[in-house]
């Protein structure tokens, strides 16, 4: 029988499925720490229904199988009868519950229904993470060879490819994309960027989510705007350039790969700091993962470029003008930087300051809706009805609601997952956005930005 | 009668007493051995602790209970002052303590003790329909979900009912004794059902965001365990 879900798959060996599937959960349970937390969710699990409360695909979907804590228990059932003394008696007692591959399959269908998003864990009374469990539900799949081809076929190229990134981008081509962005810019806005290439000792090493050299080019404009008006020391690295890691999504193995890439790549060029640029999930992967794969307190510090712009708006070292930004704007948390608390009010700081009239969604911070295209979905394209429908619905009505024509959203996946849930829910009218695109539009360029320093017309402002 | 309410609230108190302490014993040790392991092997050992106390504290109010489903919510909250007040504070249960005891113990006046005992079993029958009414908790639901809250049913029931004899045309000895014995059960059965939360609860927020902090070395571990070394993503 073969694997068969709502996503691609490349071939999936069914040779021994269960019995390999089981030598992987026992691999993971003897070096990992997830026997504790399938332990306290077996232990303490109210089922109380709250999690279906809370959850965006299953208020959309009414679909029982959409409920987390059931997501969950696919993985505890499994925990429980191969793995706990409990279920080997109730193996003695009686014929009870076998894993097979139709099992399996239902697995492999229902952890890719999760946005793994954790709003689910807020309202848990016991605190249970179902999106961490949903996490180790994909890392076993992924050990039996069932991945979305999307998220293997770009990790593949990111970790054993000619280019080592998710888009397959070259770094001749990355050189040139760069240098096009700065003629662009001035050419477009006015004012001279710098893109710094392989430098040496450079204070900050700035990975992007890969993909924004292909669709986000006053995304990365805005960048560089921010590095170049700050006088900061920055780099991008040829060797290794994304910021992308869907390792979070399917496999710690892969998560520790990939930020050990970005470790040495900032080794390489004897950077200080990795700066991530405008991506949810990159962010979150390296703030949290560097430290944990590679030194603890001994590894590089991890900031996200939002953070940047914010400190450096608040020293005085980048000038922004005020309400430069008529029209309605409001802001999509990306649940990987915002679920924590981590970034929550520097964006915010930032478009209060730019933008005359700006309203936040209801929820939004910690309790923000995800925009349906979270834990690595938005990349599965065959999807999409899925996701703009059921996981985006709730966001789609959220941004109707503000009444925005500009909805800034400062993560590659969310951006075009927010882009596909406005043209399928009737918002063609919405602009989405990064931060930077504004703030490219905001920014008081200094006078060495100037592309004629003696000219007042391009002094004050950068044209919109 | 008076001998099987003696075996009752003796022999039987007892050893759902010792099954009660040697499960929940167990059930703490266990959990915090596998906190102590996990942050050992953490990579990252730099834990937010700050919101770990802030989210266990939380859940202890009512104010964050009742925001979702406040109906729910209030049910849940009476219900669970209830069935932690009544047998620590019943007077009835306070003068068998100090039978074995000598300790001064507080007591609930009988008037408090009857009306949260209406109120408690009241909100643990709305708890139950509520269970199998709404659609997503009856999807969740199983066979412990069901038993655990019909056996508190039928102690607060009965309890009640043994203090008040004359509510009831069953025999008052009767009614204690199946009071007791549904006491001894839920004593015992404590640390083997969910209601075990009433002693891991304080572990749980700090288990799921310790678990975030994996071993530095995991995947290269399962990768060698699996014998994929070297093999193509």
């Amino acid at each position: 029988m073969a694997i068969q879900c709502s996503y691609y798959l490349e071939p999936v060996d069914t040779t021994d499925l269960p019995r390999r599937f089981l030598d992987a959960f026992a691999a993971v349970l003897a070096h990992s720490s997830y026997a504790m937390v399938l332990d306290a969710a077996s232990h303490v699990s109210a089922r109380c229904g709250r999690c279906a409360s809370t959850c965006p695909v299953y208020q959309a979907s009414d679909d029982p199988r959409d409920i987390p804590c059931l997501r969950s228990e696919l993985v505890l059932k499994v925990y429980r009868r191969y793995f706990t003394p409990r279920g080997a008696l109730a193996t003695r007692l009686g014929p009870g519950f076998e894993l097979d591959e139709a099992y399996i399959n239902t697995m492999a269908e229902e952890m890719y229904r999760c946005t793994a998003c954790r709003r689910c864990k807020l309202e848990c009374p016991m605190g249970i993470d179902h999106g961490l469990i949903t996490h180790l539900g994909r890392w076993l799949l992924a050990e039996v060879g069932i991945i979305p081809k999307a998220l293997r076929v770009a990790t593949r190229e990111q970790l054993e490819g000619k280019t080592n990134n998710t888009s397959a981008i070259p770094a001749a081509a990355l050189i040139d994309t760069c240098e096009f962005l700065e003629e662009d810019c001035v050419d477009t806005h006015g004012f001279k960027i710098r893109f710094p290439i392989d430098q040496q000792d450079a204070e900050y090493i700035f990975f992007p989510a890969v993909s924004d050299y292909l669709l986000e080019p006053d995304t990365l404009m805005g960048n560089a705007a921010v590095m170049t008006a700050t006088n900061a020391s920055w780099t991008i690295g040829t060797r290794y350039f994304d910021g992308i890691n869907y390792g979070l999504f399917y496999s710690d193995r892969m998560l520790d790969r990939i930020v050990n890439m970005e470790v040495q790549e900032l080794k390489r060029l004897n950077a200080r700091t990795v700066l991530i640029g405008e991506c949810g999930h990159a962010s979150r992967s390296a703030k949290a993962f560097i430290r944990t794969f590679c030194g603890g307190d001994r590894a590089p510090e991890v900031i996200n470029c939002m953070e940047y712009a914010l400190r450096m708006l608040n020293e005085g070292r980048l000038e922004l003008r005020k309400n430069a930004i008529d029209a309605r704007v409001t802001y999509h948390d990306p649940c990987n930087i915002a679920r924590s608390g981590w970034i929550i009010e520097q964006p915010r700081e930032i478009l209060r300051h730019i933008a005359s009239d700006f309203v936040d969604m209801t929820p939004h911070g910690r309790e923000n809706y995800c925009c349906g295209g979270g834990g690595g979905t938005v990349s599965i394209d065959e999807i999409r009805s899925f996701r703009t429908h059921i996981g985006g619905a709730t966001k789609a009505e959220q941004i109707r609601r503000t009444g925005a024509t500009i909805v800034v959203s400062p993560c590659a996946n969310c951006k075009k997952q927010l882009r596909e849930v406005c043209e399928d829910n009737n918002l063609e009218h919405v602009q989405v956005v990064g931060l930077h695109d504004l703030i490219l539009q905001a920014i008081v360029v200094p006078a060495a930005m100037r592309v004629d320093p003696q000219s007042d017309a391009a002094s004050a402002t950068a044209s919109p | 009668m008076d001998a099987w309410i003696e075996l009752a609230r003796g022999p039987l108190f007892r050893i759902a007493l010792a099954a009660l302490l040697i499960g929940l014993v167990y059930r703490l040790g266990t959990a915090a051995a596998q906190v102590i392991l996990a942050w050992r092997r953490a990579g990252d050992r730099q834990l937010p602790l700050r919101s770990v106390a802030t989210a266990t504290l939380s859940w202890l109010l009512p104010v964050r209970l009742l925001r979702q489903r406040p109906l729910y919510g209030i049910a849940s909250l009476v219900f669970h002052v209830g069935i932690i007040a009544l047998p620590l504070f019943v007077a009835g249960h306070v003068a068998l303590l100090q039978q074995s005891l000598p300790v001064v113990w507080p007591q609930l006046p009988s008037g408090v003790a009857d009306v949260l005992s209406v109120v408690a079993f009241l909100a643990l029958a709305a708890i139950l329909v509520g269970r199998l009414a709404v659609r997503p908790t009856r999807a969740l639901t199983r066979f412990q979900d069901v038993a655990v809250l019909a056996l508190l049913l039928l102690l607060v029931g009965l309890g009640f009912l043994a203090a008040h004899p004359e509510l009831s045309p069953f025999p008052a000895r009767t009614l204690l004794l199946l009071h007791i014995l549904a006491g001894d059960l839920a004593l015992a059965l404590t640390p083997m059902t969910k209601i075990a939360h009433c002693i891991v609860y304080p572990f749980t927020q700090l288990v799921f965001e310790l678990a975030w902090h994996f071993p530095a070395d995991s995947g290269r571990h399962v990768a060698v365990a699996l014998g994929k070394e070297g093999e193509p993503v």
